[in-house]
């Protein structure tokens, strides 16, 4: 009997065990897949020049731009609807309200949505509502924002996006304690006070955190670009905001699927998958080192 | 002399839970008003119906008269914002907030759209708290790495910034050393030349060391109150007698 319980200990051990090491197995042999056949493509030239010959040679400095700019509108969008959300629903709106549980009933179905039907929204709303609207009172019915472009893409990831950041700004409001708001408030604080001076200034490094949670996932999404703005191939780089973009994770998509010859392009595949991470990587990585710059200053005062 | 905090009938509700019943209480002006009382005797209620800290609970509700300053808080507009600031209160527990022992004095007065320089103000709190001594060199230490007895000394200190006509204090010394419980007891006979002190207590015996006066509360009900001498040397009630000899409570 005890030897049995034994050798079943023994094996769940070594399976539990197992289970992770299969874990960490995928994630190098992804990510070496993509380092081995990647990098070596990876040049200044490659980085800085537009793709040429059918995207067999040349560079993918417009996808590039494209995506890190794509990815800061689409921060400076989801950043300041999720906190304001967020703040109203932990701080100002009764606890029990039904509106409250209306709209984290909303954001919870917003965050199960795939995103391919955001996309396919995107288009609907922004880019044939929206934006037909903006042109038929501001433009004379001239097409100028009822196309898809960068500005809609930015706000249909926001969009995708708005569930991470609200979440993560409630959960790091809600780690403020109590007492803190009644220390606050016994000195003659209003309830703005209170949100400003007490709660913000604490909770700024967890809303900092679900901000690089919402660039992680915006960063790599295509489906929701893909009729709200993406562009196959431009000749120029974005300077408007009604103006079309290439972007990383959709120029993979097109090269892989829409490619005259499949072959050729694969090295040129490989490192714009490559770049694509490290751009992620480093999005990230700046909305880090912001964090902890900020820590740091709650800290030193 | 009319009193500065005048209770008539005041009663209590948390939900269907009495909190107070029918509370008729005075606090004269420059006194110290000890309350004395086993835990749930609405002790606390009492305090934070004064400053509106009740205000926050959905299921709190009032009757009756609790008038301050002439002005009758729960039937009267009144902004809770001033009436805290003439009400500084001190918790059982320490709530330095996060930053240092400098932003902790002058929030306060920043919260009141004052952006000068307070330093004299802030010498004479830290002094009247009896903390100035040991943090005057060191005011940019974070509030929050001070001992647990000169954070309760900086949350007075804090509450006093705010140059407040009554002080609620709510079991300040309940999780102190005896030394800085002296500190604080001493620091109230000094303060209450300028202010009145609502003293709510644990420990009989502070009450019987600080205050003029006494009120002993049990399950909401206001049992008996007097100068502090009588209330324990000859109490009128039987209930008192046995509480502040220890028989309950």
């Amino acid at each position: 009997m005890s030897r049995w319980i034994k050798v079943i200990a023994a094996a769940f051990t070594s399976l539990t065990g197992l289970s992770c090491l299969v874990i960490l197995a995928m994630v190098v042999i992804i990510l070496g897949d993509i380092v081995i056949h990647g990098a070596p493509g990876v040049s200044w030239e490659f980085l800085s020049s537009a793709p040429k010959a059918g995207m067999t040679e040349g560079g993918i400095f417009p996808a590039i731009f494209g995506t890190v700019a794509l990815v800061i509108l689409m921060t400076i969008a989801v950043v300041p609807l999720g906190v304001a959300a967020a703040i109203y629903l932990q701080e100002y709106a009764s606890q029990d309200s039904k509106l409250v549980h209306l709209v984290r009933l909303a954001l919870q179905n917003l965050a199960g949505v795939p995103a391919i039907v955001f996309g396919l929204f995107g288009l609907g709303l922004f880019v044939e509502f929206a934006g037909g609207s903006i042109d038929a009172l501001f433009f004379g019915g001239k097409l100028t924002f009822g196309q898809p472009c960068i500005f809609w893409a930015a706000l249909t990831l926001a969009v995708l996006t708005l569930p991470t950041v609200v979440v993560a700004t409630e959960e790091s409001l809600r780690a403020v304690p109590r007492s803190y708001r009644e220390a606050a408030y016994a000195l003659g604080a209003t309830r703005w006070q209170v949100v400003r001076y007490v709660v913000l200034p604490q909770s700024i490094s967890g809303i900092l955190t679900g901000t690089i949670l919402a660039i992680s996932r915006g960063a790599g999404e295509v489906a929701p670009i893909m009729f709200t703005g993406a562009a196959y191939f431009l000749p120029h780089l974005p300077t408007k905001l009604n103006d079309q973009f290439m972007e990383l994770g959709y120029h993979v998509y097109v090269m892989a699927t829409q490619s005259p010859d499949v072959e050729k392009t694969k090295p040129v595949l490989y490192s714009t998958v490559f770049v694509l991470l490290a751009v992620t990587f480093l999005l990230n990585f700046a909305a880090v080192l912001i964090r902890s710059r900020i820590r740091r200053r709650l800290r030193s005062t | 002399m009319t009193p500065i905090v005048q209770f008539r009938k005041f009663s209590v509700w948390y939900g269907d839970a009495p909190a107070l019943q029918e509370i008729s209480l005075d606090v004269q002006s420059h006194e110290i008003l000890g309350i004395i009382g086993p835990a749930g005797g609405g002790k606390t209620s009492l305090l934070r119906s004064l400053n509106r800290m009740n205000d926050f609970d959905p299921r709190f509700r009032c009757d009756g008269v609790l008038q301050f300053q002439g002005v009758d808080l729960y039937r009267q507009p009144v902004d809770v914002a001033v009436l805290r600031r003439k009400m500084g209160m001190v918790f059982a527990v320490p709530i330095p907030l996060p930053g240092s022992i400098l932003e902790n004095l002058e929030l306060g007065p920043r919260l009141d759209g004052r952006s000068e320089r307070l330093d004299d103000r802030i010498e004479t709190c830290l002094k009247a708290a009896y903390l100035w001594d040991e943090v005057k060199d060191r005011l940019n230490l974070a509030a929050q790495s001070l001992s647990g007895g000169q954070q309760q000394r900086l949350c007075l200190a804090r509450s006093l910034m705010l140059q407040p006509d009554v002080l609620l204090l709510d079991e300040p010394c309940s999780g102190l050393d005896p030394i800085s419980t002296a500190k604080i007891e001493e620091a109230l006979q000094i303060l209450k030349k300028d202010l009145t002190v609502i003293l709510v207590t644990n420990n009989v015996m502070q009450a019987s060391r600080v205050a003029d006066r006494t009120a002993f509360f049990l399950q909401g009900k206001l049992i008996e109150v007097g100068q502090t001498q009588q209330i324990f040397v000859n109490p009128k009630e039987t209930l008192t007698h046995e509480y502040i000899s220890g028989r309950f409570g």
